[in-house]
């Protein structure tokens, strides 16, 4: 990078946000798109513990009356573990709002931001002092 | 790269031992304080062969001012950008290595090997910002990463680096005592992984010093130096602070359990 100009350094720093790895895994920006924020509603029908990543599934049922299944990837287990979250935080039938970003192949998935359940109104799975392990 | 704004931190919250749903055991190593907490603040303990003892688990620290994910974690410094402290014009980068570099940022991380769930690799995982944990023996250093549960062994019995090793992801390591920094030697090394998340390139003909200082029970500093004469015209610097996990261990990381995001990328 020697080689290049000082007009460069702009774009790069731009990649840095695009192209940096998340969660040790791999980069956001590679599969979701973050100028596409969506929240959606919905029940829990799945969930995945397991690393590298965190998932779990959602029937949404839009304005229409048809359920869609919705995919959403949070952190790896391991991280939610330390954060204080357990397997258990959220379970199966739970009825949930997710704040979200899609992704950019236009399919039902997404990379959740925050998980609030329902029943409870407690924001689950966050890093932040904002939610409470149960 | 210090224009980069702040963004709000968890990882912190991950070293600081909020409640887990295991039970925590202490590292018996730490020193206890008055009131039996662990003494964070004491001299490194030594070990039998007066060495600085290095053993216990341990995170790199994250970057506060590195605003890099929109998700609720922030991550070290040089596990995103190992020349995050140098001028984009004074990167000693050689020519065909910035063109491969600018190509990986313009796929936007898709073609990371960590994204395929592929090794980590020295000295990425130095600062990946998962726990690991050393194990101190007068002869033999074992450094467990949970970091894609990956491993190495550091050689302190006088062995030579081999001149021609198979090629590894974590490279051949050898070690030894200068006063009170361990010195460790990596050279035999693939050129298959990135040297961070950005994707700077190397050759195999990477060289990595990493010199361990531990002075206070709290941190363990390790200075990286990487040497690659293939792909920089000058060797590139930084220090890495970890801390003490007092009470924590490691967890199982297998990447390829349940990977599903390729398959959702366009």
């Amino acid at each position: 990078m020697k080689a290049n100009s000082l007009a460069l350094l702009a774009p790069a720093l731009g990649s840095l946000l695009l192209a940096a790895p998340s969660l040790a895994h791999h980069a956001f920006s590679a599969e979701f798109d973050i100028n596409k924020p969506l929240t959606l509603t919905g029940t829990v029908t799945k969930i995945e513990w397991q690393n590298p990543h965190t998932w779990f599934y959602i029937d949404v049922t839009g304005q229409d009356g048809e359920v869609a299944n919705w995919g959403l990837e949070m952190a790896s287990p391991n991280l939610l573990m330390r954060a204080g979250w357990s397997r258990d935080s959220m379970q199966t039938g739970d009825v949930v709002t997710v704040e979200a970003f899609h992704a950019k192949n236009g399919k039902n998935i997404a990379n959740a931001k925050t998980v609030t359940l329902k029943a409870t109104g407690q924001v689950v799975f966050t890093g932040s002092r904002s939610g409470r392990a149960r | 790269m210090n224009a980069l704004r702040a963004v709000a931190a968890a990882a912190l919250f991950v070293a600081s031992g909020a409640a887990a749903q295991w039970e925590r055991v202490a590292n018996r190593n730490v020193p206890l304080g008055a009131t039996g907490e662990p003494n964070l603040e004491a001299p490194a303990p030594r070990t039998a062969d007066g060495k600085p003892d290095l053993s216990g688990v341990w995170l790199p620290e994250s970057d506060l001012e590195l605003e890099v994910s929109v998700e609720h974690m922030p991550l070290p410094r040089y596990f995103v950008n190992v020349v995050a402290d140098l001028a984009p014009e004074d990167v000693p980068m050689q020519p065909w290595a910035a063109e491969l570099f600018e190509e990986r940022l313009a796929k936007g991380g898709t073609d990371s090997p960590l994204a395929y769930c592929k090794p980590t690799g020295v000295p990425m995982v130095v600062t990946a910002p998962l726990p690991y944990k050393i194990v101190q023996t007068p002869e033999l250093i074992v450094i467990l990463y949970e970091e894609n549960t990956e491993f190495r062994q550091i050689f302190l019995d006088g062995r030579k680096t081999v001149e021609d090793p198979l090629p590894r992801w974590m490279g051949y390591s050898t070690g030894r005592w200068d006063g009170d920094t361990l010195i460790v030697e990596t050279t035999g090394f693939t050129d298959q992984s990135w040297l961070d998340g950005m994707g700077h390139p190397h050759t195999d003909r990477l060289r990595v010093t990493e010199r361990y200082r531990r002075a206070k029970v709290r941190e363990l500093f390790v200075d990286v130096t990487i040497d690659d004469p293939g792909a920089y015209t000058a060797p590139i610097s930084y220090t890495v602070k970890s801390n003490l996990l007092a009470d924590e261990d490691l967890l199982e990381y297998f990447c390829t359990e349940n990977e599903k995001d390729i398959e959702h990328y366009e």
